[in-house]
This record gives C-alpha cells, sequence and structure tokens, in this order.
C-alpha cells in the first residue's frame, strides 16, 4: 500500500475541520473516527472533538468506555480549558474530546460560552482538528462549522438527506454571509436588498449576491470576495448503488448551478457491513477490518482531501 | 443565429468552444439527468418551475450546437446511402430480444448487428442519437411526445431492418402509454 505523503502546512496548525451534513445517522461520526485515524496513522497529531452536545457517543467509535472528562466540564470549572478535557485514546496520535454525559441544556451553548470554545479549538497542540458536529442545523452547530477551516458535509443518498444537506448548506451560507455583513457593517444594505426580494427575483444566496453587487459595487465585490473561501466539501456516504456513485458530483454541479456555491466533491464511501460488525464490537472499522471496503473508500478520500 | 449564443451555449454545457459532439452529448445526458424529476441529487433544490426553465434552456443550448454542427460539411455522404436502409452486413452480434418484451433492446441489437454506432443511424434518421439511445434503453420519461416518437422508430426500425416495423412501434408505443400512466396513478 502506497501512503500519501502528507502536504505539510506550517502556517495554519492546527488546521480545524469540521463535520456536518444536517440529518443523523448518515455516518459522521464513523467517518470523522475513520478520517483522523488514517492521518493519525500517517503521524499526524489529530484531536477528535465531540460536538454532538447531548448525543455525543465519539468514544464508543474508539472503543472507549464512558469518559472521565467532557465538554460539560468546561461549564462547571470555568478556569478548565479544552487542553485540560483533552482525552488520550488507544491509538498513537490521536486525542479525542468528548461531549459525552452533557448535562440536557448544553446543546443550547450560551454565546459568550460558544465564542470562548471555538477560540480554544484553534489553540489545541494538534495538527488537525475534526470537530464532530451534531445533526440539524441549529446557529451552535453551524457556528463550529464556517468557524472551521474545511467544512465537510456528509449525505447518504436518500431524499431526506439529500434535503437537509441543501437546508445546512443554505443555512450555513446564509449564516456566513451574515457574518461577512456585520463585519463589513453594510447590514442595511443587505436589508433593503431582501425588502425588494420580491421585485429583484432574489430566491437564492447567489441572487443576494448579485443583487448586493448591483447596488454597492465594492461593497458587492467584498462580500463575494469573502464569501468565495466558503467551499465545503461533500462525502456520498452508504453508496450501493451504481447509479449513485456519480451523486455528489451531480450534488456539486446542482450546488453551483442554483445556490452559487462551490461545494468540492471529497469522494464517495459504499455500504459495508463490517462498519457495523466493528461498531457492535466497540472498535473502530479501520482498525479491526482495515481492508474492508469502507476503510479504503476512507483512505482514498484522505489521500483526495488538500490538508 | 449569432457566434455570442453559440459561445454561450457551450458555456452553459461547461465545454469550450472546440468539444466533440461526443462530449456534448455526454454534458446533455448527464444535465437533462440531473435537472429531470426523479433526480435525487436536485431534491428539493428544484421546484417544477425551475425544472422547466432549466430543461428549457438545456435543450435550447444543445439545438444550438447541433445546429453549428450540421452547417460543417459532412464528409464524403454517399446520395445513394443516404436514404436508403443499411445493408445487411454478417450477424455476429444475435438478435434474440423479444420485440414484444424488449422492443428497445430489439433495435439495439439489430443496430449492433449491422456493425453500426448510434451516430450512424443518427445521421440517416437525422434523429438525434441521445433520442435513440432513449429508445434503445425505454427510458419512456425522456422520449418525446408519442406523435413523434411514432416517427422515430419507423425512421429507427427502417435503418436497421427490422422485419415488422409495425409490430415493434406498436409494442413500443404500448409500453410508453403503459409507463406513463403509472406515473399519473
Amino acid at each position: 500500500m502506497t501512503r500519501p505523503v502528507p502536504v505539510e502546512k506550517p502556517n495554519i496548525k492546527p488546521h480545524v475541520w469540521a463535520i456536518g451534513g444536517g440529518k443523523g445517522g448518515v455516518g459522521k461520526s464513523a467517518l470523522t473516527t475513520g478520517i483522523a485515524m488514517t492521518l493519525a496513522g500517517q503521524g499526524q497529531r489529530c484531536v477528535m472533538i465531540d460536538a454532538d452536545l447531548g448525543g455525543a457517543n465519539l468514544h464508543t467509535f474508539l472503543g472507549m468506555s464512558s469518559p472521565e472528562h467532557t465538554i460539560s466540564d468546561l461549564f462547571r470549572d470555568p478556569t478548565k480549558n479544552l487542553q485540560d478535557i483533552l482525552l488520550a485514546t488507544p491509538f498513537e496520535n490521536l486525542g479525542l474530546i468528548s461531549g459525552a454525559r452533557a448535562m440536557l441544556n448544553v446543546a443550547n451553548l450560551k454565546h459568550f460560552q460558544k465564542e470562548k470554545l471555538i477560540r480554544q479549538v484553534f489553540s489545541l497542540e494538534a495538527d488537525y482538528i475534526f470537530i464532530d458536529l451534531g445533526a440539524g442545523s441549529s446557529f451552535n452547530v453551524l457556528d463550529f462549522f464556517i468557524a472551521a477551516h474545511n467544512g465537510l458535509m456528509v449525505v447518504t443518498p436518500t431524499p431526506t438527506s439529500i434535503e437537509n444537506t441543501y437546508h445546512f448548506l443554505r443555512a450555513a451560507y446564509f449564516r456566513k454571509l451574515r457574518h461577512v455583513i456585520r463585519d463589513l457593517k453594510v447590514e442595511a444594505l443587505v436589508d433593503s436588498s431582501l425588502d425588494d426580494k420580491e421585485k429583484s427575483g432574489i430566491r437564492s444566496p447567489r441572487d443576494l449576491v448579485a443583487e448586493l453587487r448591483r447596488r454597492d459595487p465594492s461593497a458587492g465585490e467584498e462580500i463575494d470576495r469573502a464569501m468565495m473561501s466558503f467551499s465545503p466539501g461533500l462525502i456520498v456516504n452508504q453508496v450501493q448503488r451504481h447509479q449513485d456513485r456519480n451523486l455528489g458530483k451531480e450534488m456539486a454541479l446542482a450546488c453551483k448551478d442554483f445556490l452559487g456555491i462551490d461545494v468540492t466533491m471529497a469522494g464517495s464511501v459504499r455500504t459495508d457491513e463490517q462498519v457495523l460488525m466493528a461498531l457492535n464490537s466497540r472498535r473502530p472499522t479501520l482498525s479491526m477490518f482495515p481492508q474492508s471496503n469502507f476503510a479504503k473508500d476512507v483512505r482514498q478520500i484522505v489521500q483526495k482531501l488538500e490538508w | 443565429m449569432s457566434e455570442d449564443s453559440l459561445q454561450a451555449s457551450f458555456d452553459f454545457f461547461g465545454l469550450s468552444h472546440d468539444a466533440s459532439i461526443d462530449e456534448v452529448e455526454k454534458s446533455f445526458r448527464e444535465l437533462r439527468n440531473l435537472y429531470s424529476e426523479g433526480s435525487l441529487a436536485t431534491y428539493s433544490l428544484l421546484d417544477d418551475a425551475d425544472r422547466q426553465e432549466k430543461l428549457a434552456a438545456l435543450r435550447k443550448a444543445y439545438d444550438r450546437i447541433l445546429q453549428s454542427y450540421s452547417h460543417t460539411p459532412d464528409s464524403e455522404v454517399d446520395p445513394e446511402r443516404e436514404a436508403g436502409p443499411f445493408p445487411a452486413k454478417s450477424l455476429i452480434v444475435n438478435i434474440d430480444a423479444d420485440l414484444q418484451q424488449m422492443p428497445g433492446l430489439f433495435l439495439q441489437q439489430s443496430r449492433k448487428a449491422l456493425g453500426l454506432s448510434l451516430q450512424d443511424v443518427a445521421k440517416r434518421t437525422k434523429v438525434r442519437a441521445s433520442i435513440l439511445q432513449d429508445i434503445e434503453e425505454q427510458r419512456f420519461d425522456f422520449l418525446p411526445a408519442p406523435v413523434y416518437l411514432r416517427g422515430f422508430l419507423r425512421e429507427f426500425a427502417r435503418m436497421v431492418n427490422v422485419p415488422d416495423a409495425d409490430a415493434l412501434i406498436d409494442a413500443f408505443m404500448a409500453r410508453d402509454k403503459n409507463d406513463k400512466e403509472r406515473k399519473i396513478d
């Protein structure tokens, strides 16, 4: 097996990835685990953050028992930071920050708590951070997604997952746009554009940016430039039928065409019953079945993504 | 029509102006699948009006490009062969498809038995290769209205020497009708 030589990016450290995509049960945690383990196996220091507050179970994917320290410690004791609750895992170079046993209300993080958490993520000692997000498109989920250097969306070839993915993508785009607009102090421009929504025919994010450019070319251009960096990757998981192998490519084309958002096809992962078998044995698929289709497909994704 | 609209048509497909007809065909088919009603990839992203608008624009761009190709003179078309069916070649491909059950496959096998590509047949019948392919694959969703379809089937059947064209057309049209009624239910 040939191992790709990881590209060093010394200027950004740690490099932060967020994995989201709207629907639950599409394989976000399994893929996060697979990708992080692959890179850790190549000698990169990786940390996985289980940000599915309220439904965290990344530790189970790694075969760990209920973790001693979790994110909820931070809210009980404000003197603690992320580095303090970083757990060692059974795998070399791979750390875990668990969101398990979070108090019920933790899913509704307060604004300052969220800001603090995001700041600390970027100061962790690691090469790569992977934030495994919960389902849905709530602001807490979106804010982690857009704060990361790169976002990955996981979709399965089902109408429900696809619908949620588009919803998530739109929501994330508008959330980021809102931040950009706030930073540029052009809220009034956007409000007036949206007020005349019917007249100017704004139906997609792209229409809105086009309208902003028309009304104020210089501000529009700055917004455009800032939004260019919003270019999430897409992983199609649980691919079974031959025709679904093209789904990612087609969705990327449709996103560009209708939303004006550049989505990068990161790869497809085949349905593999060994994932379930490994999970039931509470071991990661990659260590239990390194030659499974799942493991092969994940390695290919890692090789293809620009790290 | 202007060169501008031709360039815009190639842009529509994301192709450069020197793209081959095969590339245009391929892109056309991909985009048509993407915008069609049954497409998984655009589920919830497009409403019916969006789809219709997109498909109409697609068809327009496609026709514009095809038109530009037809202006380039074909190399050496034998005028005698132009109108008539192709002479029978040795039968390498067996025609074993049931004409009643699988009329599309029957046409495909008949074509292959003559050693013809879809493009060969398209050139003679003046029916687009993509439509011929849809006929062969019995993709009823994509086929034109019955009034046109009937004529296309007749031309296709004639070109590939189907002995009983009427039987084939009837079988095909019956399947088309069934398929569409099932969709409505």
